[in-house]
């Protein structure tokens, strides 16, 4: 048999541990606040891990943003997809993250406002942009059983007037103008 | 006078079933597979970790410590060391995996994969909770004793020394409760939820996770097949302890959850690595004995079959 290398000792309280743990996952996926009041949030973070998918979703949310483009004087929607790469064209990147996570945070959505402008004025010094709109588009979920077209982005344009959008964030005119002339005192 | 047996009490049951011996290859699979299938699930992250990790790419700000969206504020590190942590743990998974300084390689991996999963909170999923925890437990567990390059190096310096052929019970218990426990957790939470009346499995299926596989399902199963699947799922998730306890429902059990997890994993693109992550535990803990150790003597052999193949080109 092989030898374990772990002290005894050390066994057992590795054995308590490893109990408590799986406790926690149980109790916090059965509803049970316990973990939640005695665990600090780095340690509950790794207990919340069983709860998975438990309720339906009612439509299929799109994250989506409209950039105001100094040169034209209005807002038109910009890809944001090559400034966020990791797993750009589904819900784990990065953008739809920080949207799910914070669409009430203001703070978050100042400095994904601020890290898009720089991205794409970076990107694009040709079509440089003062500000954002940050929405989402709420797109109804057919019957069970109902035929359909398989899922595809569309440009924000072609999506019908049914489709639900809900705006959470856009930079305040005063930015806007402000970063749009910023820009056109440093461009040679 | 005899002395009267000593009689056996329940801790002393649940004792000796802890530390039964263990088959060495239900916890050799796991220290394989797991490491390679979390590297896997990190591939697309680690490929941009200038963008994960540092402040090239879009980082939150702190939030002031308080925020159950922020367990823990890391600040961004510099592009480099976001290469060099992203190196860093490409090498440990893989040298765990192989079973190269392995119990060196799967405490750097833990403590790499905590740092991941806590640094930045939007590229953290339940794979990247779960890889912590498996890393941790194989490294306090005796894994790497054998199927490894280091069991491999030991075996030629003292080839004398018999092979292991069990390891102490605990670790494969601990993995053993905590699938169960994982499962039951999931069913209860999926019981309040929706599942019961709503369309849960179907209203899933329409966003950007859509595979091809999806696709073709949405088209082709009827509408009142998914709300089956979600009773069927509820049944074995709740009561997942008592059909891994019961020896007769063991194994249908380990067939539905793998069904369940190749249909998670096939309709729901990137859950594949959950998927997989959890169908290796699931082998690792409760496959029949005599499945691990034919396919594990079947891999030996045709390793053996190649070396000799090698030797008589060389002779």
């Amino acid at each position: 048999m092989a030898e374990p290398w772990v002290p005894r000792r050390l066994r057992l309280v590795a054995a308590v541990l490893a109990g408590f743990y799986v406790l926690a996952v149980w109790l916090d996926a059965a509803g049970n606040g316990a973990a939640d009041q005695v665990l600090p949030l780095p340690v509950r973070f790794f207990v919340q891990e069983a709860a998975l998918f438990p309720h339906a979703a009612r439509d299929i949310i799109e994250w989506r943003a409209q950039a105001w483009f100094c040169d034209a004087g209005h807002f038109e929607e910009l890809d944001v997809r090559p400034y966020f790469p990791i797993r750009a064209d589904d819900k784990e990147s990065r953008f739809y993250r920080a949207m799910f996570f914070h669409l009430h945070q203001r703070k978050v959505l100042a400095a994904l406002d601020r890290f898009i402008a720089r991205e794409q004025n970076r990107a694009h010094p040709e079509a440089r942009i003062g500000g954002v709109m940050l929405l989402s588009l709420r797109i109804p979920i057919p019957p069970p059983g109902t035929p359909e077209a398989r899922y595809q982005r569309l440009p924000l344009a072609d999506y019908p007037a049914a489709v639900e959008r809900h705006y959470w964030y856009v930079t305040d005119k005063g930015e806007r103008e402000q970063r749009c002339a910023d820009q056109q005192a440093d461009s040679p | 006078m005899r002395r009267p047996p000593r009689s056996v009490t329940p801790l002393d049951r649940v004792r000796s079933w802890l530390e039964a011996p263990q088959p060495i290859e239900r916890l050799e699979l796991i220290r394989i597979v797991a490491p390679l299938v979390l590297l896997a699930f990190l591939s697309t992250r680690l490929i941009h970790a200038d963008h994960w990790l540092s402040p090239i790419g879009f980082r939150v700000p702190y939030l002031g410590g308080h925020d159950w969206r922020q367990p823990l504020y890391l600040p961004p590190v510099s592009p480099k060391v976001a290469w060099m942590i992203a190196v860093l743990t490409t090498l440990s998974g893989l040298c765990l995996s192989a079973g190269l300084f392995t119990r060196l390689a799967a405490g750097a991996f833990a403590i790499l994969l905590a740092y991941l999963a806590l640094a930045d909170r939007l590229e953290a999923f339940t794979v990247s909770k779960l890889g912590p925890m498996i890393a941790l437990a194989l490294c306090l567990s005796p894994c790497g004793a054998r199927y490894g390059l280091d069991a491999w190096r030991r075996h030629r310096r003292h080839p004398e020394v018999p092979l292991p052929t069990h390891v102490p019970g605990g670790v494969i218990r601990y993995f053993q409760i905590f699938l169960a426990a994982m499962y039951s957790g999931a069913g209860i939470a999926k019981l309040r939820g929706d599942w019961l009346s709503g369309d849960v499995l179907w209203s899933h299926l329409h966003d950007n996770y859509q595979t091809a596989i999806s696709w073709f399902l949405v088209r082709s199963v009827p509408g009142w097949a998914w709300q089956a699947l979600q009773y069927l799922s509820l049944t074995f998730e709740v009561a997942a302890p008592l059909w891994f306890v019961l020896p007769w429902t063991r194994r249908p059990a380990v067939v539905v959850a793998l069904s369940m997890h190749a249909m998670i994993g096939l309709m729901f693109g990137p859950v594949i690595w959950f998927a997989l992550l959890m169908s290796t535990l699931l082998v690792g803990c409760y496959a029949p004995e005599r499945w691990l150790l034919r396919a594990f003597r079947r891999g030996q052999q045709e390793q053996a079959t190649g070396q000799e193949g090698v030797a008589v080109r060389q002779r």
